[in-house]
C-alpha cells in the first residue's frame, strides 16, 4: 500500500490485536463448555437448548474484539475512507486503547468458558435452575464489559489530525 | 405490601368423608397441604396403596408414547398445539372407559414388532456376511459331505497372496478364488483330512480366517442351492417381513383415534393418585382424620363454602401464622407488575419478614434492558412476535408471563432506541435525544446517575426495613446517614459549596457513631469507622452501572458493521442485493439475540448484585397449592 504510514501500521496492529485475543479469549472458553455441554448430552439429548445458551455466553468477549477492531479500522480509514497518514504517536495510541478489551477478554473469556462449562453440570441435574449459572458468568463478563467501554471510550478520545 | 396474606387452616372431620374433602380441595387448589401434627392429638398417619395406579400409568404412558409416532408433526403445529380440554363431568365418565384391551393390543403390536426388527436385523447381517461369497458355484450342502477331504471356506489378507499361491503350488493343496475385495481374497480350497494339522498351521500363520455358513442359513438351503440361491431367499424373507411390519404399523395407526381418551385417563388417574398419596399428610384414628395447611387469607371463606356439603361432620379452624413458622410466600402484585416476579422468583423469593421487591425493582429493569439493547427495530421485532405468540399458541402459567415481559421489554427498547439508538442500525435523528457514539461521556454520566439513584434508593428501602424491625438508632442515624452523605457528596465534590460537605459529614458522623451496636465506646467507633470504608462499595457499585453504555454501544457499533458490510457486498455484480439482503438479515438477528441475551442477564444481575444486596433477602418457600395436576390435558 502505497503512502502507508508506520503509525497505521501500528494502530492496524492494535486493532488486529483487540479481534486476536478477544477471539482467542472466547475460543478457549466456548470450547471448555462446549465439551462439558457434550458430555452431558451424551446422557440426555434433550438439553440441546439450554446447554446452547451457556455454550454461546463466553462468545461475547470475540464480538467485542472484532467491533474494537472494527472501529479502529473505521476510524483509520481503512473501511469507506482513504487510509489516514498517522503519525506514530497516534499510532501508539490506538494501539494502546486497543489492549484493555483485549487483554481482559482474553483472560474473562477463558475464566467465564469454565464457569459455563461448571454451570452446564449444573444445569444436568437441575434443569430448572439454568438462570443462575447464566448469571455467574454474566459477573466474569463484566470485566469484558469494562474493558470494552475503555477501549470504545478511548477511541472515540483519540483525534486524528 | 406484595406479598398476599396467607394463614393455617386446620380441618377435623369424620372419617368417612375424607375422599370427598380431598377431592373438593384438589379440584379447587386453594390449600397447599402440610404434614399434620399427629402427635399432639394422638393420631396416626399411613401411606396409603397407590402401586396399582401406578402400574396403570406407566402402561399408560408407554402406550401413548407408543401412539406419539402418528403425532402431526412439524414446528409451527407444535408450537401452537393446543392441548385437549376436560371439563368435571367428562372426568367421572372416563373412569369407566377400559383402556385394558388397547393397552393390552399396543404392547402386543410393540413387542411384534420388535421382534420383525430384530430377526430383520439378522437377516441382513446374514446376506452382508454372503455377499462377497456370492461368486462360490458349489451348493452349500456338499461343502460338508466328504469323508477324506477337508473343504473351507475363507479369507485372506490380500498381502498373503503370493506366499499362498507358492504354497499351493508346492502342496497337495487345491484352491479357487471367489472374490477379490479391497483387501481381502475370498477363497475355497481343499486338502485331505489326513494333513489336517499340518495345513491348519501353515494358513493360520498366513493369517486365513476360516467363515462357516450359520446354521440358520445350511437350514434354508435346500440340495442343490448355492450361495446366490440363499441370499435370493434371504431377501424374500426380509421383504416378507417387512410387509409384516407395515401391516403393524397400520393395525397401531388406527389405534392413534383412541389416543385422546388415554390422554385424558391417563390425567385423571394421575390425580387419582396423587389424591389417594395426599392423605398420607394427614392424621388419622378410625373414625376422624385431621388435616392442615396453608391457604391465602382470602380465600379461607371461599375454601368453607365450598367445604359446606360436609359441614355437618367437620370442623374448620384458621389462624394467623405462629412467629415461628415459615408460610409459603405469594407474591401479590398489579396484573402488569406480574411478569417482573419472574425477575425476583428467579433470585428467590423473600424471607419472612421482607417485602417483595418486585414494585421497586420493576421500573429500573424495564429502563435497563432498554438502554442495553437500545435498538427500536429489535425492540419492535420482539415485542410484536411476543405479542403475536400470546395471541395465537395461547400459552399459559410461566411461559405466558415469560412473553408478557418480552412484550415489555420490547416496548421499553423501542422507546430508548429511538431515543438513543437506531432502528436496525440506522439513526433517525429528528428522534434522537443523544447519540452515544457521538457523546458517549454523557452516556456514561447518564448510566452512573442511575446508578447512583437506584443505589441510593436500595438504601432507603434498607432503612425502611429497619425501622419495621423496630431498630431505630441504627436505621435512622447509620442507615440515614448513608442516605445523606452519598449525594451530598457528589454535591460537594461537583459544586464544592462547604454546605454540601458539612451535610456529608453529618452523614458520616451518624454512620461512625450508630453503624456498630457495640457498647464499648471504643470498639463502636472503631467499628463504625470501618463501615464508613463501605464506601468504596457504593462507588464499585455505581461505576457497575457502565455496562449499560458498553451493552448499548455494541448493540449500535454492531448493526452499523452489518450495515457496514452489506454496503461493500451490494457493490458485487449480480448476486450483491441477494448477498446484502442475506448477511442485512441474518446479522441483525444474530445482533437482536445476543443484545437481548446480554441485556436481559446484565440488568438482571444489576438488580440482584447491586440492588438487592442492599435491601432484600431470600429464603421463602413458594406456595404450592395441592391442586390438580395435568401432562396431556387441560382441566376445565
Amino acid at each position: 500500500m502505497e503512502g502507508a504510514t508506520l503509525g497505521l501500521a501500528i494502530a492496524t496492529f492494535g486493532g488486529a490485536l483487540a479481534v486476536l485475543l478477544g477471539g482467542m479469549g472466547s475460543a478457549i472458553g466456548v470450547g471448555l463448555a462446549g465439551q462439558a455441554s457434550s458430555g452431558v448430552m451424551s446422557e440426555d439429548p434433550g438439553k440441546f437448548g439450554m446447554l446452547l445458551l451457556l455454550v454461546s455466553l463466553p462468545g461475547t468477549q470475540g464480538i467485542y474484539g472484532f467491533l474494537s477492531g472494527f472501529l479502529v479500522m473505521l476510524k483509520v480509514g481503512l473501511i469507506g475512507g482513504t487510509p489516514a497518514s498517522l503519525t506514530t504517536v497516534t499510532g501508539l495510541l490506538l494501539l494502546a486503547a486497543c489492549l484493555p478489551v483485549g487483554f481482559t477478554g482474553l483472560v474473562s473469556g477463558i475464566h467465564q468458558g469454565k464457569v459455563c462449562a461448571s454451570g452446564v453440570y449444573m444445569v444436568a441435574k437441575q434443569p430448572k435452575d439454568l438462570m443462575k449459572p447464566v448469571i455467574m458468568a454474566a459477573l466474569v463478563e463484566t470485566y469484558a464489559v469494562l474493558g470494552l467501554l475503555i477501549t470504545i471510550l478511548l477511541l472515540n478520545g483519540i483525534t486524528l489530525k | 405490601m406484595a406479598i398476599a396474606e396467607v394463614q393455617k387452616v386446620q380441618i377435623l372431620a369424620h372419617a368417612g368423608v375424607k375422599m370427598k374433602v380431598l377431592s373438593t380441595l384438589q379440584d379447587e387448589g386453594l390449600v397447599q397441604l402440610e404434614r399434620a401434627n399427629c402427635e399432639e392429638l394422638d393420631l396416626e398417619s399411613s401411606l396409603p396403596e397407590v402401586s396399582h395406579l401406578e402400574h396403570r400409568l406407566y402402561r399408560l404412558s408407554y402406550a401413548l408414547g407408543y401412539l406419539s409416532r402418528w403425532e402431526e408433526r412439524g414446528f409451527a403445529k407444535k408450537l401452537f398445539a393446543q392441548k385437549p380440554q376436560i371439563n368435571r363431568q367428562k372426568r367421572e365418565e372416563i373412569l369407566d372407559f377400559d383402556c385394558l384391551p388397547i393397552l393390552d393390543k399396543i404392547e402386543k403390536l410393540e413387542a411384534e414388532e420388535n421382534e420383525l426388527l430384530s430377526e430383520i436385523k439378522f437377516l441382513e447381517k446374514e446376506e452382508e456376511f454372503l455377499s462377497p461369497l456370492e461368486g462360490l458355484e458349489l451348493p452349500l450342502k456338499s461343502l460338508k459331505l466328504n469323508d477324506s477331504t477337508e473343504i473351507l471356506l475363507g479369507s485372506l489378507p490380500l498381502s498373503q497372496e503370493e506366499a499362498f499361491k507358492e504354497l499351493a503350488e508346492k502342496e497337495a493343496i487345491w484352491f479357487e478364488v471367489i472374490n477379490r475385495g479391497k483387501r481381502t481374497l475370498y477363497i475355497f480350497l481343499i486338502y485331505y483330512k489326513r494333513e489336517k494339522d499340518y495345513f491348519e498351521q501353515i494358513l493360520k500363520d498366513l493369517n486365513f480366517i476360516q467363515l462357516y455358513f450359520t446354521e440358520n442359513m445350511l437350514n434354508m438351503a435346500d440340495e442343490n442351492d448355492k450361495v446366490r440361491n440363499i441370499m435370493e431367499k434371504i431377501q424374500g424373507e426380509i421383504e416378507e417381513k417387512g410387509k409384516r411390519l407395515e401391516k403393524l404399523e397400520r393395525e397401531g395407526q388406527n389405534l392413534f383415534a383412541h389416543r385422546e381418551k388415554l390422554m385424558l385417563l391417563h390425567d385423571v388417574l394421575l390425580n387419582e393418585k396423587e389424591k389417594i398419596f395426599s392423605s398420607s399428610l394427614l392424621g388419622e384414628t378410625e373414625s376422624v382424620f385431621f388435616m392442615e395447611g396453608w391457604i391465602r387469607s382470602s380465600n379461607a371463606e371461599k375454601l368453607k363454602s365450598k367445604l359446606r356439603p360436609y359441614s355437618d361432620e367437620m370442623e374448620i379452624y384458621s389462624r394467623d401464622p405462629l412467629p415461628e413458622e415459615e408460610p409459603p410466600v405469594i407474591l401479590e402484585n398489579p396484573k402488569s407488575w406480574k411478569p417482573f416476579e419472574l425477575v425476583t422468583k428467579l433470585y428467590g423469593l423473600p424471607q419472612r419478614g421482607f417485602s417483595d421487591p418486585t414494585l421497586p425493582m420493576a421500573p429500573f429493569f424495564f429502563l435497563f434492558v432498554g438502554l442495553c439493547v437500545s435498538e427500536a427495530g429489535y425492540g419492535l421485532l420482539v415485542g410484536l412476535l411476543s405479542l403475536l405468540f400470546i395471541k395465537f399458541a395461547k400459552p399459559k402459567g410461566a411461559l405466558l408471563q415469560f412473553l408478557k415481559l418480552f412484550t415489555l421489554l420490547g416496548i421499553s427498547t423501542t422507546i430508548l432506541g429511538a431515543l438513543i439508538g437506531g432502528w436496525f442500525g440506522f439513526p433517525i435523528r429528528s428522534l434522537m435525544v443523544l447519540d452515544p457514539l457521538q457523546d458517549p461521556v454523557s452516556f456514561l454520566i447518564l448510566a452512573l446517575a442511575l446508578g447512583f439513584v437506584q443505589v441510593w434508593f436500595g438504601t432507603f428501602l434498607n432503612m425502611i426495613n429497619g425501622i419495621k424491625k423496630k431498630l431505630y438508632l441504627e436505621s435512622i442515624f447509620a442507615r440515614g446517614g448513608w442516605l445523606l452523605l452519598l449525594p451530598s457528596l457528589v454535591v460537594y465534590l461537583i459544586t464544592k459549596q462547604s454546605i454540601w460537605g458539612i451535610l456529608s459529614l453529618v452523614g458520616a458522623a451518624g454512620i461512625i457513631f450508630f453503624a456498630s451496636p457495640s457498647r464499648n465506646l471504643f470498639a463502636r467507633f472503631f467499628g463504625g469507622l470501618y463501615s464508613l470504608y463501605g464506601i468504596s462499595r457504593y462507588l464499585a457499585d455505581v461505576l457497575s452501572y457502565s455496562r449499560l453504555l458498553a451493552l448499548g454501544l455494541a448493540t449500535s457499533v454492531i448493526a452499523m458493521v452489518v450495515n457496514t458490510i452489506c454496503q461493500t457486498v451490494l457493490g458485487i455484480p449480480w448476486v450483491g442485493w441477494l448477498l446484502a439482503a442475506l448477511i442485512f438479515i441474518g446479522g441483525h438477528l444474530f445482533n437482536l439475540c445476543i443484545s437481548f441475551l446480554g441485556g436481559f442477564v446484565h440488568s438482571m444481575r444489576l438488580q440482584f448484585v447491586e440492588f438487592f444486596s442492599k435491601f432484600y433477602e431470600s429464603g421463602g418457600k413458594p406456595f404450592r397449592p395441592f391442586e390438580l395436576e395435568s401432562k396431556f390435558v387441560e382441566f376445565v
